[in-house]
């Protein structure tokens, strides 16, 4: 095409792949990491949805219920629980959490008594039995679908331990994995420990009622209502909502930076181009417009590779480490303006530097 | 006849460090519609300067300008720009050609710079190259043109927006015997087919003897008066 703007970014083609891979990687690492926190928030909403009980009962210090590997929660408070007016049932969860099998990320296997659990929480069993032995285990149909697993099949969990999956159900409820908690509490070395205990509340019974009097009756412990523990990791995790911000702004600073240099080379390296066009009349709109123009151009390459990037990369980590990358309209729609703001922005003193050059000047530049 | 050209009393003064260098001291010329001026004269003499402020590139210390009617001095860069663009035509020593564009491209550019619709007239392009024999060279790059073709193509920009008068520096200066005289053909052609006003610095006196006039000029002024050559 015979247009000024791309034969210029045709002519230094090594210069301007640089500037779009700049770019991509504004915009690729804004999409990851956001895709990245959205998806584990979301799966971990999803996964919470199913758990009915209303109250949480653990130790004070727990740090957290979610990525606690304490059982320093004796068991014996499950019949002091149900003891408590209004109390319809108490389930005692052990949590460990351990890392991921991929070496990333991690993963998270519960230990419970499945019959009052799966009670509590109306989950069914699609195949298979309820664990028994210390060596079984259970995973939901989307862990099962995901690594295409099936009932019989052995699997590798704490590192390199062997177990056998004895049974696939749902819908998802907590940790994908489960065993019995008599087999994570010989694992551990914790008997009759768990890790917190989750309480039902009769039916018309108030949850805040409720929470109050097992505070009452079982005072020096934590009383937590679910919805607040289960709630998304960028509420839960102090300042990844403001660690988001600060990403997506260094993202638009390297765009914008990468642009800058880009063109301010070009400016340079056509400064006698300049000259001619302010000799055939056009105006300072018109000069910053062509470098603009090619900014915008080059920062929309940059977008589309880096959206691609992000797409892939996504894909292939969660192939490899099973995260979850989910990504939205609104920091997709973001990434975009930081791609093509930063780029528009950096060219801008580039862009304005040639519109003030001499033209005298410019034209008897070698 | 209509004037294009009117320069009064034109001074130009650079200011070298703490030396003031006078470059022109007191040039006045006018050009009628339709003349081909040469003006010549000795390195340093004030020649490129003068072009430079007839262009518009440059402001005078003190004088006046004046094209088709329009006060050069008097106006803002924005607006010296604007005459620039619709009124005035460059042709360089070094063609100074876009090296990414085609011969069609560089005028296409031209034609965009001039028409801010973006409208271009193809009749008009057809005709000048057609005049300036280039209709077989407008996919090439300037790389792939010789001296005399990219001047010609040169030429062909500068024309091809039909500005009022046509500011050329030089223009044989980096060419042939060959090639000047091509191009030269084509300027008279030019000034013939399309009653194009001219302005030409050059050094060489069988190029000013192609011009209607020649205008002498010697340590920032014109030294002789306006020399019909032909008419």
């Amino acid at each position: 095409m015979d247009n000024l703007i791309i034969s210029n970014i045709r002519q230094r083609p090594i210069r301007s792949l640089v500037s779009v891979i700049g770019v991509a990687l504004g915009v690729a690492l804004v999409m990851l990491f956001t895709g990245l926190a959205h998806g584990m928030s979301n799966d971990l909403q999803r996964r919470s949805q199913n758990v009915r009980a209303e109250i949480m009962f653990t130790r004070p210090g727990t740090m957290d219920n979610l990525t606690s590997s304490t059982l320093n929660l004796s068991t014996k408070y499950v019949e002091r629980l149900q003891a408590v007016d209004g109390v319809e049932a108490a389930v005692p969860i052990g949590l460990y959490v351990f890392q991921g099998g991929a070496g990333f990320g991690f993963e998270q296997l519960e230990g419970v008594d499945w019959p009052v659990f799966s009670k509590m929480n109306n989950i069914q069993l699609e195949d298979g039995r309820a664990p028994e032995a210390a060596d079984e285990v259970v995973i939901d149909y989307i862990k099962a679908h995901n690594e295409n697993r099936k009932v019989g099949d052995p699997i590798t969990l704490l590192g390199n331990k062997p177990y056998r999956i004895v049974g696939i159900f749902s819908p998802e409820s907590g940790s994908r994995t489960k065993m019995t908690l008599s087999a994570m509490q010989d694992l551990l070395e914790a008997p009759g420990k768990c890790t917190y205990i989750l309480v039902k509340a009769k039916e018309g019974v108030s949850e805040q009622a409720l929470a109050e009097r097992i505070d009452k009756e079982l005072p020096g412990n934590k009383v937590q209502f679910t919805r607040d523990v289960f709630t998304s990791i960028e509420s839960r995790i102090p300042f990844l909502g403001v660690f988001l911000k600060v990403l997506v702004g260094l993202a638009a600073v390297v765009s914008a930076l990468v642009v800058m240099l880009a063109m301010y080379t070009t400016i340079t390296e056509r400064t006698r181009e300049i000259g001619i066009l302010k000799a055939m009349g056009a105006s300072r709109g018109y000069i910053i417009g062509v470098i603009e123009k090619e900014a915008i151009l080059i920062s929309a390459l940059g977008l589309v590779l880096g959206f691609a990037v992000a797409m892939l990369g996504g894909l292939l980590i969660h192939r490899r480490y099973n995260l979850i990358f989910e990504y939205s309209w609104s920091w997709a729609a973001a990434a975009a303006a930081i791609g093509l703001l930063g780029g528009a922005i950096g060219a801008l003193y580039p862009a304005v530097r040639a519109a003030n050059l001499d033209a005298v000047s410019a034209l008897s530049y070698e | 006849m209509r004037t294009i050209l009117q320069a009064e009393n034109l001074e130009k003064v650079y200011r070298v460090g703490r030396v003031d260098v006078p470059a022109l001291r007191g040039v006045s010329l006018e050009v009628q519609e339709g003349e081909f001026v040469a003006i010549m004269g000795p390195s340093g003499c004030g020649k490129s300067t003068l072009l430079h402020l007839m262009g518009g590139l440059l402001t005078p210390t003190s004088g006046r300008i004046i094209i088709d009617g329009e006060d050069l001095t008097a106006a803002s860069d924005a607006k010296r720009t604007d005459i620039r663009r619709r009124k005035i035509g460059f042709v360089f020593q070094r063609f100074n050609l876009f090296p990414t564009l085609t011969a069609e491209g560089n005028l296409r550019l031209a034609e965009s710079i001039h028409n801010r619709n973006g409208k271009d007239d193809p009749e008009r392009r057809r005709e000048v190259l057609r005049l300036l024999r280039l209709e077989d060279k407008m996919h090439h790059k300037p790389l792939e043109l010789s001296g005399g073709e990219q001047q010609r193509v040169a030429l062909a920009r500068a024309v091809v927006t039909r500005p009022a008068i046509i500011l050329a520096d030089e223009p044989t200066g980096n060419l042939d015997t060959e090639n000047s005289a091509i191009v030269l053909n084509m300027f008279q052609e030019l000034n013939y087919r399309f009653n194009q006003t001219i302005v030409m610095i050059t050094h060489n006196p069988e190029a000013a003897a192609m011009c209607k006039r020649i205008v002498q000029m010697r340590d920032g002024q014109i030294v002789e008066p306006a020399q019909n050559v032909r008419m």
